[in-house]
């Protein structure tokens, strides 16, 4: 039998399978494994665990090579004992992480703690409709958050600050987890606000440049370092190559989250800022209409179909090989790269983002926390809900989910996802991986990591963000690119007027 | 009389209409069965796509084909959709059952028996499908957590029923009118009582009404969203719900969603097929006044 991926999956799932319901003696299924060339760690694994590696895009192969921190999960066996036959529950996005944990990861915490934990996937505005739903309540029907970084300050007074936490209690305090290996400049976008730190960082997209190599080659185009490159070569692939292949792509969806982050990365790398000093919107400034402007002439090189995509539709373009480029979602990378998916395994490079057109503003000259930079990051933290009736089981978890180990194989197994703690980058389990054109790739994962320390932008932290985000910013920039506004100009008018409008209340 | 000519223009017309609404199935049936690199082809393969039971594994937890057999595979991970699927059976199912039943019962009284105010009473029953369902939802999350509903078959099997039951109780009254009062008050005269009346003689008559309102209910209950998503969290879902699983933030799964969505065509399919004979009589009934 010849073992593509697609066989190897299967067929270890039926033998892993019959030696869990005892239809295979040990011999036989170590003498089956063997023909896949897997060692002796599968049957360890196969005890423990039911067959992962269904759900999101999971590296099914890893999955079988899983060996926890055995320190570690007997220090869990041991801090949970008070806790065993609780159940904890999350609502989260379905993302890489939340997916490796889900699907392969999940039953080793449970079977250590005796806790049983629940995790409802959603999509990311549904989640953000149980959180405020469950805040609003305080019913504590949620005992985890997962919170993205343009929620942070609407959910800041609900939740436990972890720093709090893990001084408070030395007995739920997991040795060495060791909050100061966390990439700072993380720490400060997707988890503070006003002094409290929110939950702990948890997953971190952020945007990287990706292009197509093989395209870039043939037309002789150099990795844009600047933002008239990066239009260069947008124009360059899309008079070679349209309509089959256009120079560029978008999230560009009506009313969607998706179109408010494309925006806020033409502004920041255009010199411009959401918000200034005093609080008032300032995206229809002169560095805002300059972004904009940019923007019109980048959107003449993307297929017809980006005003109604979000990141969904801007990934499959790329993995179906109509698009040169994009600067977007890092994570997307693995995803373009696993061989059985994507037209364009392999052919995928990655680098930092252009410099910007503009010096970047500095904190002091914007509002509300906003730090630009042309990488926009999307993360996420974890964290305890203050009106969780299992708060200690649900942060025995939170430190599990967000220990070294566990990212380890949540890198590994999400699909090489960027990771939020420096030492995962590091790991030479994780370097190992980092080959072209094989399922759950982390060779871009370098590139990640300096965007995090030199480019990364994020957006500002106030309560009203989650509505201005998700809402009134892409719902008006809906309506320009459906030409609905005379200029762009007028655009940014309207938006100014309602969101200083909003945040006077 | 039609000639030819028109009768084949007929025949056209209509098999043009029947593509127009069978198309899209099937594009979605394609989905299903391609392999993830061919679900955006450009132009579509709508005939010569590669063959694959690949979502169907995934979204099943079973092995189609490895060895020229079905072979089970531990269930778990994100897609595995097969409890989901029983719990949008159940909840359909029971919904339906309980809103056909008290509705069945209170459109007879409707229709037979006469209390003060009966036309501002219907008329007040109307006018709770007025009402956008996202109004109630919210106060309901808030009753359903202290009543212990909340993330509950039961929970849902009761908003579902609650839901459909304006609707079933117009409709159904609309049935019994349709039987006339005369064959009540004979059997009232033979001695029998008013819900022997109703078991034995009217609802017979009925049963097309009541099959016809019973599809509605498992139709409304079987891709009712909103409730579902505001009322439960981990314990179950139903089928529309549980879709949105395979939207990610690195793309949606569209080959699984396919799967799922292709399959949970099959439990309303059989359900209509159950109650096809008295579902057309009960579309047509009264439709002639006699």
């Amino acid at each position: 039998m010849k073992f593509n991926h697609n066989n190897r999956k299967r067929y270890l799932a039926s033998v892993t399978d019959r030696y869990v319901k005892g239809q295979m003696d040990r011999r036989t299924f170590l003498r089956s494994a063997g023909k896949l060339g897997l060692g002796a760690g599968v049957l360890g694994l196969s005890a423990t665990m039911p067959f992962g590696g269904r759900g999101g895009f999971i590296n099914s192969a890893q999955a079988l090579e899983i060996q926890p921190d055995a320190d570690m999960m007997a220090w869990l066996k041991d801090a949970a004992k008070p806790f065993a036959g609780q159940t904890i529950k999350l609502a989260t996005e379905s993302t890489p992480p939340s997916n490796a944990i889900n699907s392969a990861l999940k039953p080793f915490f449970e079977e250590a703690t005796g806790i049983k934990v629940e995790i409802e996937v959603l999509p990311l505005e549904q989640v953000l409709q149980k959180l405020t739903l469950d805040v609003a309540s305080g019913l504590g029907t949620y005992d985890l958050y997962y919170i993205d970084q343009s929620w942070m300050a609407s959910f800041s007074g609900d939740v436990i600050d972890p720093r709090e936490k893990y001084e408070a209690n030395s007995d739920l305090a997991m040795p060495n987890y060791n909050m100061d290996d966390f990439l700072p400049a993380l720490v400060d976008g997707i988890s503070m606000y006003d002094g409290i730190m929110v939950g702990v960082p948890y997953d971190i997209p952020i945007f990287i440049t990706m292009y197509r190599k093989d395209i870039y080659d043939e037309l002789g185009l150099k990795v844009p370092t600047t933002m008239e490159e990066y239009m260069a070569n947008a124009v360059a692939i899309q008079e070679a190559k349209a309509p089959e292949i256009y120079g560029t792509t978008g999230q560009m969806k009506s009313g969607h989250y998706s179109l408010e982050c494309d925006w806020t990365c033409w502004l920041w790398a255009h010199g411009g800022s959401i918000f200034g000093p005093d609080g008032k919107f300032t995206g229809n400034d002169d560095a805002g209409m300059a972004a904009m402007e940019y923007w019109i002439k980048l959107k003449e090189n993307m297929p017809e179909g980006v005003t109604t995509w979000t990141w969904d539709g801007q990934g499959q373009s790329v993995l179906q090989g109509i698009a040169g480029q994009a600067l977007s979602w890092g994570e997307f990378f693995p995803w373009w790269d696993g061989p059985d998916d994507s037209k364009v395994s392999g052919l995928m490079e990655a680098a930092v983002p252009p410099a910007p057109a503009a010096p970047l503003r500095t904190t002091d000259q914007t509002g509300y926390g906003e730090i630009p930079g042309v990488g926009h990051q999307g993360g996420s933290s974890l964290a305890v809900s203050k009106y969780s009736k299992h708060q200690d089981a649900a942060w025995l978890f939170a430190q599990w989910a967000t220990s070294f180990d566990t990212q380890v194989y949540i890198t590994a197994l999400g699909g090489g996802t960027g990771p939020t703690r420096e030492s995962v980058y590091d790991d030479p389990r994780i370097k190992a991986n980092a080959k072209p054109g094989i399922p759950g790739t982390t060779r871009h994962l370098d590139v990640v990591r300096e965007t995090i320390a030199s480019h990364m932008g994020s957006e500002p932290d106030l309560p009203e963000w989650a509505e201005l985000s998700n809402d009134t910013i892409p719902v008006e920039l809906g309506r320009f690119w459906a030409g609905e506004y005379d200029s762009p100009k007028a655009a940014m008018d309207s938006i100014a007027k309602k969101v200083d409008g909003i945040l006077k209340g | 009389m039609l000639s030819p000519g028109q009768r084949m223009l007929r025949a056209l017309v209509a098999w043009m209409v029947v593509g127009i609404f069978f198309f899209p199935i099937y594009y979605w049936f394609t989905i299903a069965f391609r392999i993830d690199k061919e679900i955006f082809e450009i132009p579509p393969l709508l005939l010569d796509f590669t063959f694959s039971w690949q979502s169907f594994e995934e979204v099943f937890g079973i092995t189609i084909g490895a060895k020229g057999g079905l072979e089970v595979v531990p269930g778990g991970g994100n897609y595995y959709m097969v409890p989901r699927l029983v719990d949008s059976i159940i909840v359909a199912v029971g919904s339906t059952a309980l809103a056909v039943t008290v509705a069945t019962l209170a459109s007879y009284a409707l229709s037979r028996m006469r209390i003060p105010g009966q036309h501002h009473f219907v008329f007040w029953i109307l006018s709770t499908r007025m009402m956008p369902p996202v109004a109630v939802a919210i106060p309901m999350f808030f009753i359903y957590k202290n009543f212990g509903l909340l993330d509950s078959h039961l929970g849902i099997i009761i908003v579902h029923a609650l839901m459909n039951l304006p609707l079933a109780v117009l409709l159904l009254k609309s049935f019994f009118d349709d039987i006339p009062q005369e064959i009540d008050e004979a059997a009232l005269i033979d001695g029998a009582s008013r819900f022997l009346i109703f078991r034995k003689i009217v609802m017979p008559m009925a049963i097309g009404g009541i099959a016809a309102t019973a599809v509605l209910c498992f139709i409304f209950s079987w891709t009712e969203f909103l409730f579902v998503l505001t009322l439960t969290q981990t314990s179950l879902k139903t089928v529309p719900v549980v879709s949105t699983t395979f939207v990610t933030s690195t793309g949606t799964a569209w080959g699984k969603m396919a799967a799922l969505g292709v399959t949970a065509m099959i439990p309303a399919f059989i359900f209509i097929l159950l109650v096809q004979k008295n579902l057309v009589r009960g579309l047509t009934l009264g439709s002639l006044k006699q």
